[in-house]
């Protein structure tokens, strides 16, 4: 009985140990996971939200970007590439018509860190969601990031066809 | 023999008869074959519900009058074991490509298959022809207007559309999805 509580106590700090490295020393995929989740987190836009809130939730969105980022959308009723500036991207953000609000939410998130450490593709589901609407905005999504100045910017980011 | 009122071990009437009916209810008769029981149950149940039945609710109104908006359903993630997919199947088809088993997507399509390997698909005037000839829809109720040009399925690929094709053409997600797309068949 004694072994076994020595046994289960150690498979416990042991579990501990293993938790407490990878919440101070997080992997590149989880850091990168996260930051996705951070940036659907500052797209979504409250219900009312007044325009100062708005401006600072878009230059959030702004700072998970290079200064140039590469968008590619392929969709049935939409085709188009661009590249985008930070500038833009505050634009693009703020000229949402959202009143009733946006919840979006980055999900199955599956992140491939490159052999030089310093380049990454992350593919997403994109959910976002309008209060009072039946039909949820489901988008696959693939984004590339590149690390700069010890951070992972998103670099390109294009819409995925889940049918063909 | 005596026994002796003040050893904890020897029952003591009334307040040990209630003491243990109640302990009989929390952890049964045997405490250690309840816990195996318990983690049994728990492992079960994460294998069951991640592994082979999906637990999901459908959303939204693209497989309307057939799934309606909020309905819970089950997706049988071992259909396709022993048989491949069938026209008519209602199934969930996964976005992306990443295909592990034991990684559940957190939001899937919801689908039925009209065309399987190898058919050529179109839509005329609201009429689903394949092959050639009209297919048989029962589950497909309302007026439908679309059209398509003639698509081809490939041979590791389904065609898949909702029931509701009251909806305009372009609002409707639809077309060729690979067979790894396929989660599993929606069970009732």
């Amino acid at each position: 009985m004694k072994n076994i509580s020595r046994f289960v106590l150690a498979l416990a700090l042991g579990a501990f140990g293993v938790w407490l490295w990878m919440a101070l020393f997080p992997s590149p995929e989880k850091v990168i996971s996260r930051q996705l989740e951070k940036l659907a987190q500052a797209v979504s836009v409250r219900a009312g939200e007044g325009y100062l809130p708005r401006m600072i939730g878009a230059q959030t969105v702004a700072g998970f970007f290079s200064t140039n980022v590469e968008i590619k959308i392929d969709l049935p009723n939409r085709r188009e590439q661009t590249t985008l500036t930070h500038d833009d991207i505050v634009q693009t953000v703020l000229a949402m018509h959202v009143t009733g609000g946006l919840t979006v939410r980055c999900l199955d998130i599956a992140v491939a860190v490159g052999a030089d450490k310093e380049t990454a593709q992350a593919d997403a589901t994109v959910e976002g969601r309008v209060p009072g609407e039946e039909d949820l905005m489901v988008q696959e999504m693939k984004f590339t990031l590149r690390k700069i100045g010890g951070k992972w910017l998103i670099t390109r980011v294009q819409t995925v066809r889940t049918f063909s | 023999m005596a026994q002796n009122d003040n050893d904890p071990k020897t029952p003591q009437p009334g307040r040990s008869r209630q003491g243990g009916w109640l302990r009989v209810v929390a952890v049964g008769r045997n405490p250690k074959t309840t816990l195996a029981r318990i983690a049994v149950l728990v492992v079960m149940s994460v294998v069951v519900f991640k592994m082979v039945l999906l637990p999901i609710r459908v959303q939204g109104i693209s497989m309307f009058p057939s799934y309606k908006d909020g309905r819970l359903n089950f997706v049988n993630r071992l259909a396709y074991l022993r048989h491949e997919p069938q026209r008519g199947d209602v199934v969930s088809i996964r976005l992306g490509r990443t295909n592990v088993f034991y990684r559940t997507p957190s939001v899937m399509y919801m689908k039925r298959i009209i065309g399987l390997p190898g058919d050529t698909v179109v839509f005329a005037n609201g009429h689903l022809l394949i092959n050639g000839a009209a297919l048989d829809e029962p589950y497909v109720k309302g007026p439908c207007d679309w059209n398509s040009d003639p698509i081809t399925v490939g041979s590791n690929q389904y065609f898949v559309v909702g029931d509701n094709r009251t909806m305009p053409q372009e609002n409707h997600y639809h077309g060729r999805v690979e067979k790894e797309q396929i989660v599993g068949k929606v069970l009732f």
